[in-house]
């Protein structure tokens, strides 16, 4: 069922004028990850144009964008295309459409870990989303390779202030949240 | 001597602290100053902007916040720090409504988005300048054949205005050249390397990497040159997630410094991918070959 206020809704939530797009597939022609996406990056926008709200936020598409940004950068009516699949990310968890995927999972503990030391703590939070996907030995081989050559840090590095600012994550966090 | 303040980001003070040495290093030896961010905290990288905005904006404001109080030019040598500190300090002084929220934020914390964000090539050309470069360089480095790989946020971000070519950047290739090394033109100076998806969908890295590697193979490299630690740790990862394909050393752009100025890149055990033979491959300036 289309829903005619979902332009307007993505429009006010992202600042961003979709109704601009006049379908050229620059977006799409330039997307390193279109060819893994459910629906390419033009049809997204063609989508919110048309109204189809639950079929753009129940796609799988905004979850395998990689905010490189080049829909944005070559769209040549200015649209923010990268922006509009963050908001879309966003509005699909609130509306409870998202598919089930890794990436809000891992943001959110990235984010987690910021809020208790300041800093992210790489190890930490590459341990805490293995152990929850319950993924012990992926990547094993690799991950050794790289802890003896150093390249994953050991020690968490904590910001002084970190409480305050952990107290501003988690406040910011809920009232997008609930 | 000019002081810059410093923004390390969270990958230089781990995964990537070689870089943070390698820097500070070449740096010193121009004479340029780093001043670390006091209390400095991470930016948000990619997840922060993709949850919540305001707490994106939040998160890149502290940083601004502490650079402001020295007055300097802010060095990030990390793509997602300068994009979100960059955008972050032109969004709080041109947008009312967000200068307000963070201001009340952070509080007592005061900040107006008035400071220079400078990524390492900027700094390298505006700081030190390329006449200067080319004159320090003690070693041969002709022997490097180099593509320059900028990756995606160093030039393309979005309500920026970039201080190179957005398609088709050469800050890093003037640098190059400037150091005596081979510089080759290529196509993929900007493709994405599959940024965080290689700790939830490795295959993505594996195979967005693997093509930028396939690349500069047929562009004749033996040495991709970088300053993104992201982008310089996925292409390295290669080595495990793509063993069909050759093994070209990735290299940041100020251990080729290091290479053109002292003969050796302190940092080389760290890589992934052996650097071995380019290192072996350096000499000395007017010494003798035989």
């Amino acid at each position: 069922m289309p829903h005619p206020s979902f332009l307007d809704e993505i429009e006010t939530r992202s600042g961003v004028t979709v109704s601009e797009c006049y379908q050229c597939c620059r977006c799409t022609n330039g997307c390193p990850v279109a060819r893994d996406m459910g629906i390419v990056p033009h049809r997204v926008i063609g989508h919110i144009l048309n109204g189809q709200r639950d079929k753009v936020l129940a796609s799988t598409s905004p979850w395998k964008c990689l905010q490189c940004a080049t829909c944005s950068l070559r769209c040549p009516n200015g649209i923010d295309i990268a922006h509009v699949f963050e908001t879309l990310r966003q509005l699909a968890i609130e509306s409870g459409l998202a598919v089930k995927n890794d990436v809000w999972h891992f943001d959110h503990l990235i984010i987690d870990s910021v809020a208790r030391h300041g800093r992210l703590c790489e190890l930490a939070t590459i341990i805490r989303y293995r152990l929850s996907k319950k993924e012990f030995l992926k990547d094993a081989a690799m991950g050794l390779d790289m802890m003896k050559k150093g390249r994953i840090g050991l020690s968490s590095h904590n910001v002084r202030d970190r409480k305050r600012l952990g107290t501003v994550i988690r406040d910011m966090r809920e009232r997008r949240d609930t | 001597m000019i002081s810059l303040s410093y923004y390390p980001g969270c990958s230089l003070t781990s995964s990537s602290a070689f870089y943070d040495r390698s820097l500070r290093k070449v740096l010193t030896f121009y004479g340029v100053r780093l001043r670390e961010l006091e209390d400095w905290s991470c930016c948000g990288a990619a997840a922060a902007p993709a949850m919540n905005e305001d707490l994106a904006d939040v998160l890149s404001a502290r940083n601004i916040a502490i650079a402001e109080r020295s007055g300097l030019h802010l060095l990030a040598p990390c793509s997602a720090c300068y994009a979100r500190t960059k955008a972050g300090a032109l969004k709080i002084a041109g947008h009312r409504r967000m200068r307000e929220l963070v201001n009340e934020t952070l509080a007592p914390m005061s900040v107006s988005g008035s400071v220079e964000v400078k990524n390492i090539i900027e700094a390298f050309l505006e700081y030190v300048g390329v006449e200067r470069i080319a004159a320090s360089a003690a070693y041969d480095i002709g022997s490097i054949r180099a593509v320059p790989y900028y990756g995606c946020l160093l030039t393309r971000i979005m309500d920026v205005p970039s201080s190179d070519d957005v398609e088709d950047p050469s800050g890093m290739d003037v640098l190059l050249n400037a150091l005596g090394a081979a510089v080759l033109p290529w196509q993929f100076k900007t493709e994405c390397c599959g940024a965080g998806s290689t700790v939830t969908d490795s295959d993505r890295t594996a195979q967005l990497s693997g093509r930028i590697m396939t690349m500069a193979q047929k562009a004749g490299a033996n040495v991709i040159v970088t300053t993104c630690p992201l982008c310089q740790l996925n292409l390295d990862l290669t080595v495990h997630l793509r063993r069909d394909l050759a093994d070209i050393p990735v290299f940041f752009l100020t251990e080729i410094f290091e290479l053109a100025l002292f003969g050796s890149a302190a940092g080389s055990k760290h890589h992934l991918i052996s650097t071995a033979d380019i290192e072996g491959s350096v000499e000395i300036l007017g010494g003798d070959s035989a």
